[in-house]
């Protein structure tokens, strides 16, 4: 019987720094077994658990897409002992993984659908899996409109900055950047998300929404979407918690009767209405 | 009879808008056991109760509790914990209403069920005897055989520096001689001696029911719970107990006031108040100190002076 | 004892006794009404290795620590115990994921229950679905007649002992001492607790003050969880180096503050208020909501050991305003 517990073997084929204050930082990583890499399929929005033996393990989503063959990308905000460790690998250090673990983003509801993507901050890594894949010539044509709306605090807090300058020159794509406070080389849009959301108005009629982003981008976005008329049962999102096992089996991040691990955590906000406010 | 004088002054408080909250003893729904009382309606003081079997160190509670005025039913060694708290500045004086009771001594319920074969489903205190009642048992036992070890050696039953005193203050002299566990202790050679402290922890669960009860233990991070540097695993390796029962002992050094909460809060039995003693006794040899009685004076682990001894620094 | 390894309750200390694995009969222990740390520990150890790694070259190997040698038999368990075990078995053994390290000790044990012929005034187990003779889980089923043990055999791991040269067959008029004794037991837990309907009336107490008032008294400890036959949460830790190590998991509890700290410093149930709440909804409502059962059976562990006699009970009949009929009272 396999055990759900034991990591597989990962090698860091590159690792690179996001952010201006090096907190964040991109890993690429590739599978030391070719049986694993072919046998690992995923959904955008899923995550896995990295291992980083001998310090220890936590939950990251997984930032590159399905479409996206060979490597998985994650990208580590260095926040405790197991991100400081990952952020402190070279190119060629192991890593374990265990994965793919979660539900993922309703891609089949999306067909025939718009997509609305707001992200905010570092929470955007699986919404980068997420645009990717749907911008792949495979899946384009399956949704209508996407647009997308990404803001950091600062220009050099943005991530995949070189992706988003290829985006910004998209026809299918509709994509505003902002920024909370610009810098003297930003010619960008300067403006918090839920205000820039409510400028770009889009449409909400057979639109799909997700968002993602710190609680308090949350707590003011949340609000002009109501206003523009999206129902919680199109919009998403994909939550945080203290996780362990991520397989629902150590109890630690239970929404009331829902684990985020295994039932999570992307959740619509029509099933999270139901449940307590323990997030 | 003082539970009548702790519910009038619960009353009185409560009624005057003096305090927010008294925090007391109330029945509880075993024989033999309190349970702590929050009251905060002047009708429900009625619930109060006073007995040998009250034998939390309610002054645990403060910790939470910062933002209230707090009523709080102290006996002698609580109010010495609360001393000790002030000098931590763990809150303010205008925050606290002690009520003091001069102690009887609690008894150890655990010795009690011990005595007699089978549950004891009623208990009543008459004058110094207690009544126990089970299925097909009916005895008086004498109170004074089942008192806490840490009770028998008490010297600081009347609780001082209390805003009022419910009671008339009891006679100070030990039962048994002070610091006789600790005294106990110290006459085993140091391989007896860790092996009685290596049986006593080998029992232990981690559950930190010792370190929740005790006032004096508010790190907001334990040194349990440090993961950078991590001092110690979270499993049931016996270096790793040993090293959670020394450390959380020396950290009560010249701030525990011998209250006993630690050990009659343990499920598994383990005996604590002889680490704790032992170092209060060494305390006050050395530095002549004794925690919660001089609300000045701070705790000598937590100050220096110019002339302490440095003898022991190579 | 030479083919298994036998796990029975033994005495730790005067009035603490637990499970551990016997080498001579005289070592168990069977004079308290229950062990203090439940049974569960045999399935779901309190701190248990999951895999060792160490460093060959560039890669780690890691290799996993899920198989038990022997066969094993757990004496002595009472029912409400062993009803645990399979509370925990429906979280551990799913269809999408396995605990095998639990798994593994479960197929391998052989389950020897006990019934309660002297349930003590705590026990509440016919109220939570279960009572001091259930049989169910069991393989093979102990009752204490006095001189002798009555055995029932039942299950196929259980009739495999059908030979073992202790057993003979049962006189009927032992079989009318086992109604008596049953008979005896249930009038003795006959204090209901309205465990039945409590999901459906928690469900409308999310924001109640109730949480208000139940949490005062908790100290934040850990003993109601550890002590708990049924609590299953753990945390998973790396002990060791770069070079070598293990990774171990250990019992954790909820009503540790840490329990859903996040990094970020953000923590969803700041309180002790947000804690015993989580506790108690997992027990009552939100495991029932996956499992249709209460994640608790009664044994009253919690109830004896906690230090501010917090009384679970009490909590229950809060939650429907009832009173206990005939409750004998404590100290006047």
């Amino acid at each position: 019987m396999k055990n759900p517990y034991l990591p597989i073997s990962m090698v860091v084929k590159k690792t690179n720094v996001e952010t201006t204050d090096r907190m964040l930082r991109t890993l690429e990583l590739s599978f030391s077994n070719e049986e694993d890499a072919k046998s690992f399929r995923f959904i955008p929005g899923q995550f896995c658990e990295l291992s980083v033996l001998g310090k220890g393990e936590a939950p990251f989503g997984i930032a590159s897409s399905p479409t996206e063959n060979g490597s998985l990308k994650f990208t580590i905000n260095k926040a405790g002992v197991v991100t400081t460790a990952l952020h402190h690998l070279e190119e060629g250090s192991e890593v374990g993984i265990r994965g793919p673990l979660g539900n993922a983003y309703p891609i089949d509801l999306f067909k025939g659908k718009n997509v609305l993507v707001i992200g905010g901050g570092f929470a955007f890594t699986t919404l980068r899996s997420l645009i990717v894949y749907l911008l792949h010539p495979e899946n384009r044509s399956k949704v209508n409109e996407i647009t997308v709306i990404y803001g950091a605090r600062m220009p050099g807090l943005l991530l995949y900055k070189e992706e988003l300058n290829q985006w910004e020159k998209r026809s299918d794509l509709k994509l505003v950047v902002t920024v909370d406070w610009g810098d003297k080389d930003w010619k960008g849009k300067v403006g918090l998300v839920p205000n820039v959301l409510e400028e770009v108005a889009p449409t909400s009629e057979n639109t799909y929404a997700v968002i993602c982003g710190p609680p308090i981008m949350i707590k003011f976005t949340f609000p002009k979407l109501m206003t523009l008329r999206f129902p919680n049962e199109r919009i998403y999102t994909s939550l945080e918690k203290r996780m362990k096992c991520g397989i629902g089996k150590c109890g630690r991040c239970n929404i009331g009767p829902l684990y985020v691990c295994k039932d999570g955590p992307v959740f619509s906000y029509a099933r999270l209405e139901k449940l307590p406010k323990d997030y | 009879m003082i539970q009548e004088k702790i519910r009038e002054k619960a009353r009185e408080l409560l009624t005057n808008k003096t305090v927010d909250l008294i925090i007391g003893f109330g029945e509880g729904s075993l024989p033999l056991r309190t349970t702590p009382r929050f009251i905060r309606n002047p009708e429900k003081v009625d619930r109060l109760i006073w007995n040998s079997f009250c034998e939390n160190n309610l002054s645990a509670y403060l910790h939470k509790l910062g933002q209230f005025k707090v009523g709080l039913v102290v006996k002698g060694c609580d109010a010495r914990s609360v001393v000790a708290l002030s000098l931590e500045k763990r809150f303010k004086a205008d925050q606290l209403f002690l009520i003091g009771v001069p102690c009887q001594r609690m008894v150890d319920r655990r010795k009690v069920s011990r005595a007699v074969k089978g549950e004891i489903l009623q208990a009543r205190e008459a004058g110094d005897l207690i009544d126990v009642k089970g299925d097909g048992f009916e005895v008086s036992l004498k109170r004074d055989d089942f008192l806490y070890s840490s009770c028998q050696v008490c010297i600081h039953r009347n609780p001082t520096r209390t805003d009022v005193l419910v009671g008339d203050p009891v006679e100070e002299s030990p039962l048994k001689e002070t610091y006789q566990e600790a005294k106990a202790f110290e006459k085993m050679s140091p391989e007896e001696r860790w092996r009685f402290f290596e049986k006593e922890t080998s029992r232990c669960i981690r559950c930190y029911a010792c370190r929740e009860v005790c006032p004096m233990c508010y790190c907001a991070e334990c040194f349990v719970d440090s993961s950078n540097p991590k001092w110690i695993e979270k499993g049931l390796s016996p270096s790793d107990l040993d090293f959670y029962h020394i450390v959380r002992a020396y950290h009560q050094t010249g701030r525990c006031s011998g209250c006993g909460a630690c050990e009659r809060a343990c499920p598994m039995g383990i005996r604590l108040t002889y680490l704790t003693q032992k170092l209060t006794m060494d305390v006050k040899e050395l530095f002549d100190f004794e925690t919660g009685i001089d609300t000045e004076t701070l705790p000598p682990l937590s100050t220096y002076e110019m002339e302490d001894k440095q003898e022991f620094i190579k | 004892m030479d083919e298994y390894d036998l796990f029975a309750p033994v005495q730790l200390a005067e009035g603490v006794s637990v499970f551990r694995k016997i080498d001579h009969p005289d070592e168990v222990d069977l004079s308290s009404a229950n062990t203090q740390k439940p049974a569960k520990e045999l399935f779901f150890p309190q701190s248990e290795v999951m895999f060792r790694y160490e460093k060959v070259g560039k890669r780690n190997q890691i290799v996993s620590l899920d198989e038990e040698n022997r066969e094993r038999i757990l004496f002595g368990a009472r029912p409400c115990d062993i009803e645990a075990i399979s509370i925990i078995e429906k979280v551990f053994v799913s269809e999408e994921y396995t605990d095998v390290y639990f798994l593994d000790k479960r197929k391998k044990t052989t389950l020897m229950g006990l019934g309660c012929n002297h349930p003590i005034s705590t026990c509440f187990c016919s109220s939570a679905g279960g009572d001091p003779f259930l049989r169910a889980g069991s393989d093979l089923f102990f009752i204490d007649l006095g001189e002798a043990y009555f055995v029932e055999l039942l299950t196929e791991k259980g009739m495999a002992f059908h030979q073992n040269k202790f057993f003979k067959e049962a006189d009927p008029r032992d079989l009318t001492l086992v109604k008596e004794l049953e008979g005896k037991a249930f009038e003795k837990v006959g204090y209901t607790i309205p465990v039945d309907g409590i999901e459906k009336r928690l469900d409308l107490m999310g924001e109640s003050l109730f949480w208000d008032r139940v949490h005062e008294i908790c100290m934040g400890c850990r003993i109601c969880t550890y002590l708990c036959p049924t609590c299953h949460c753990f945390d998973i830790v790396d002990e060791g180096g770069h070079q070598r190590g293990q990774r171990v998991r250990n019992w954790d509890s909820c009503l540790s503050p840490l329990y859903s700290l996040e990094t970020s410093g953000h923590n969803p149930r700041p309180s002790c208020r947000e804690r015993t709440r989580q506790r108690l909804m997992h027990k009552f409502n939100y495991f029932p909501k996956n499992f249709n059962q209460v994640a608790c059976v009664g044994c009253g562990r919690c109830i004896l050991y906690c230090p501010v006699h917090f009384d679970i009970r009490q909590a229950i009949l809060w939650t429907s305003s009832k009173r206990p009929k005939g409750s004998e009272r404590g100290v006047l």
